[in-house]
């Protein structure tokens, strides 16, 4: 069995050779590179742009302002709402934006050139807050948008008065997270060549057919006509996940007319670039004495940033990961997206998940603490189970919430005493806590399979290899369906022009939905197979079966012919099949209601904490994570998923935050914008997947991660009896909190 | 050598860059060598991504001057394997799954090269912090760890003894 094995990455040895071909690599002959210069304030109008003597520079190929676009020739507008702009055209929305492009010979000639060009601006009140940018009277960023709504999405369920009057005790809370950055070390590339009227494309992306329509709108070309090409990438995180540098590469590759033109960011430009959203969570609980919740009320608003690009269909989501996985028969959520003068926010590995299970599991601790009630002990009580149902409306199968928790609690030793004081100025702490996701509603994905009179075969897909293994789990869905070794199947893709359709790799849906399509695929290419070999083997295809590498009699089994020779007796060098996966489902976007997902992602975190009170730092013991698998592909890349979204988790829970002063970010570097190191690490970290028979494949790309912040809070309440609401926990904070002996609130 | 040029000495050979002032070994061993192995990705020496070693010693070559290196000894990543056969930390590496993206696995690679060479019995602690200056965005460091262990282990039984 080639599934549940632990492979190793088809690509291995080139990952541990440093030949890996990523896009950042890329040179190519006669390539130009290019610089952006960006604007300088949050906000401001543009009077005039004066770039004659930088064109004039020698070694300057091609600029590109927004004089190049007008009626009749480019598009400047792209983005999921149509609202971005390749460069700014008559206004700046946020330090960083935009304002020109230079493609030169060097680097160097490209960043001398930006100086030479004069920008004229006439600065324009900004706002950055949310609360603020919701006022009336506030600075408007988009005249369709009076209020920065970019939306409001509802949820309404059952009776949300009578459930805050069944109960005996209202909690009501409110937690935030600040603006950070995805952090790929891989840089956001693309390099774009225009030959014939078209455009070739590589770029490091999540999403290369949403790519391939933006780039192809602002060309005014047929998406046809533009092929995006995605080389192995060095991180994605959800800063891949939509358009980021490639409409700005392909202007200027269409300016160069014919070089190829590279535009990589600089780390610093990768904090204007894309960030997670800053989020501010009202919640508010009725609970019975005994632990029953009665209903729940939550109000989100999510900084948007000053452009949408995928923000509304984030904040629609978000407002399902705010609740948490359990059973309240009366919900009221208000998810606001609000626009203000900072660089454009996107998905956030455990996108929205995150902020939501920062502030619904922090807050089923209060309510616990309020109750005299155990926290796990509660959850279990409220938990989702089989047959019940969501706030949605949607009934839940297949969920193991139960199980994820037990599988947590019981390496810590939850329940059990344990040392609280090891030393006269250290508590030692406990705390867990459970997420609950959906993943893309509706979604599409498409694959092509070729085996070839060798008995090689190729899976060409679209879903894009960023480390998460995908390309390795979908080879081992592929050789498994067929009965081939691991070794005869290769990888291609993505590239649009050869691979097929698949709407992205996020949202941990590509092993579930991808993998899907790869068995169609499978069964389809079988088919065909049985079809060729019946008059060779003689008798009907219905009495023919394929597999491991055959075709053959099922009532004789040894009459039989391999793939591989079953292609050279039919005359034919290759045999091509395609497969497709496809859900359907959306919700009500003024009610909620309707079908979130085909299935529920599960996870949960628990530790161990100890506080050093004479300085506030907080140190993670042990931390033991599960997420529910439904069925694991490959073990060892499955746990690589669980536990680097424990560590990725531990940033934004102890020191990913980025200083915002006036529309400034003052830390867009490594050294003042941390990341979790060695040594950061706990001491002890565990992970469990769970599988169950009979279930789907279940993504893994996220589960752990959302529990971390929530489950590590919950044990410095356990310790000192202090509730932080708002990451990151630093040592200040706590130590602050500790001295002022309050929480801050 | 004369003017505007350097010889370095890389993966045991000598090289003649001819335009090397103000330019980054970094920058020259990607962009004039074509070393891909070393990569940029914070411009400041504190991810560890473009980890060289320079006469077996760990440096950030996005902090050193292409001019620095001449006279001395430089390895990366290309220069580890002999052909089909990887580096005992390459292959220790590869066993224990100890990488996602692989955009830092180099770095980490010559790191765990140059700890050895430093203290060859690292205990576990030693090794969290010797290795706390690469980092690894996808959090692969348990498979890392035991990764290094395992290179520790078997070069202690001489398998990869230099």
């Amino acid at each position: 069995m080639v599934i549940g094995r632990a492979v190793p990455m088809l690509d291995a040895g080139a990952r541990v050779r440093g030949t890996l071909p990523y896009a950042a690599n890329l040179r190519l002959p006669g390539m130009l590179h290019a610089r952006i210069l960006r604007s300088p304030y949050p906000h401001a109008r543009i009077i005039r742009i004066e770039a004659g003597e930088a064109a004039a520079l020698p070694g300057v190929a091609a600029i590109v302002t927004r004089d190049d676009f007008g009626p009749g020739g480019l598009n400047p507008v792209y983005g999921s709402a149509r609202d971005e702009t390749v460069v700014a055209i008559e206004r700046v929305r946020f330090v960083g934006e935009p304002v020109a492009l230079v493609a030169a010979e060097t680097e160097e000639i490209a960043e001398a050139a930006l100086e030479l060009i004069r920008v004229e601006y006439q600065e324009l009140p900004a706002v950055f807050d949310v609360f603020e940018a919701i006022k009336e009277g506030a600075p408007v960023l988009h005249p369709d948008f009076p209020a920065n709504l970019l939306g409001h999405a509802k949820l309404r369920h059952g009776d949300l008065e009578a459930g805050f009057a069944q109960a005996d005790e209202i909690i009501e809370e409110t937690y935030t997270s600040p603006l950070a950055q995805q952090t790929a070390l891989e840089q956001q590339v693309a390099i774009g060549q225009w030959r014939e009227g078209q455009l070739r494309m590589w770029t490091a992306t999540q999403s290369p057919f949403t790519v391939r329509r933006e780039v192809a709108h602002v060309l005014g070309l047929d998406p046809a006509r533009v092929q995006i090409i995605v080389p192995p990438l060095g991180g994605g995180f959800g800063g891949k996940g939509n358009v980021r540098t490639q409409p700005q590469a392909a202007v200027l590759a269409w300016k160069a007319g014919g070089r190829p033109v590279k535009l990589m960011l600089s780390r610093e430009e990768e904090f204007v670039t894309v960030t997670k959203h800053a989020v501010t969570i009202h919640i508010k609980s009725g609970v019975r004495r005994d632990g029953r919740l009665t209903a729940r009320q939550v109000e989100v608003h999510w900084n948007v940033g000053a452009y949408a690009s995928s923000s509304k269909h984030l904040m629609s989501a978000g407002m399902l990961r705010c609740i948490g996985p359990y059973r309240i028969p009366n919900v009221k959520v208000d998810s606001y997206g609000v626009y203000t003068n900072l660089p454009t926010a996107a998905a956030y590995r455990g996108a929205m998940s995150s902020q939501g299970a920062w502030a619904h599991e922090s807050h089923m601790d209060s309510i616990s603490h309020r109750l005299g009630m155990d926290p796990l002990a509660l959850r279990l009580q409220n938990i989702l189970h089989d047959g019940d149902q969501f706030a949605t409306g949607e009934t839940v199968h297949d969920v193991h919430f139960v199980r994820c928790l037990e599988a947590v609690a019981a390496p810590i030793g939850w329940g059990e005493p344990f040392e609280r004081e090891p030393a006269p100025h250290r508590r030692r702490g406990r705390g867990l806590a459970v997420m609950m996701k959906h993943t893309l509603s509706s979604s599409r994905s498409e694959c092509a399979l070729e085996l070839d009179n060798t008995g090689r075969l190729t899976l060409y897909t679209s879903s894009v290899e960023m480390g998460q293994g995908a390309h390795t789990a979908l080879a081992q869905i592929c050789a498994d369906e067929l009965g081939l070794p691991i070794a005869a199947v290769a990888v291609s893709g993505p590239d649009t022009a050869v691979s097929p359709y698949d709407t992205q790799t996020a949202s941990s849906r590509t092993a579930f939905m991808m993998g899907n399509a790869v068995r169609n695929g499978a069964s389809a290419l079988k088919d065909k197979l049985i079809e060729l070999a019946a008059p060779l083997l003689g008798g009907s295809p219905e009495g023919l079966a394929a597999g491991h590498g055959l075709v053959f009699i099922q009532t004789s089994p040894d009459s039989c012919l391999p793939y591989a020779e079953l292609l050279k007796r039919s005359g034919k060098g290759t045999l091509k099949a395609e497969g497709s996966f496809q859900t359907e489902g959306g919700i009500d976007p003024e009610t909620g209601q309707g079908v979130a997902t085909p299935h529920w992602h599960q996870g949960a975190g628990a530790c161990e904490v100890e506080v050093d009170l004479d300085t506030g730092k907080v140190t993670v013991l042990r931390y033991h994570a599960a997420a529910f698998a439904g069925k694991v592909i490959n073990p060892e890349l499955a746990r690589l998923q669980n536990d680097g979204n424990v560590i990725y988790g531990l940033g934004p829970t102890f020191m990913e935050q980025m200083v915002v002063d006036s529309g400034q970010i003052l830390n867009a570097n490594l050294s003042d914008y941390r990341i979790p190191s060695f040594l950061d690490l706990p001491s002890e970290l565990g992970s469990a997947l769970l599988e169950s028979e009979g279930s789907q494949i279940h993504g893994l790309g996220e589960m752990t991660l959302p529990p971390v912040a929530p489950a590590i809070a919950n044990g410095i309440y356990d310790a000192v009896g202090l509730r932080l609401p708002d990451l990151p926990i630093t040592s200040e904070k706590v130590f602050r909190a500790l001295v002022e002996g309050h929480d801050g609130r | 050598m004369d003017g505007d040029g350097v010889i370095l000495h890389v993966n045991g050979k000598d090289h003649r860059i001819a335009s090397a002032s103000r330019r980054l070994l970094l920058h020259v061993l990607r962009d004039d060598l074509g070393l891909k192995g070393a990569r940029g990705a914070c411009g400041i020496g504190v991810c560890g991504t473009c980890t060289v070693l320079v006469d077996g010693r760990a440096m950030s070559s996005c902090l050193m001057l292409a001019a620095q290196a001449e006279g001395r000894e430089i390895t990366t990543v290309e220069g580890l394997a002999e052909g089909e056969v990887l580096h005992p930390v390459q292959q220790a590496y590869l066993d224990h799954f100890a990488f996602q993206c692989a955009y830092c696995t180099p770095g980490f690679i010559l790191s765990t090269i140059a700890m050895l060479d430093d203290d060859p019995f690292a205990e576990q602690d030693a090794i969290r912090g010797y290795l706390a200056g690469n980092l690894c965005r996808c959090g692969s460091y348990l498979n890392i760890l035991r990764a290094a262990q395992a290179a520790r282990d078997s070069r202690g039984q001489g398998a990869g003894a230099s």
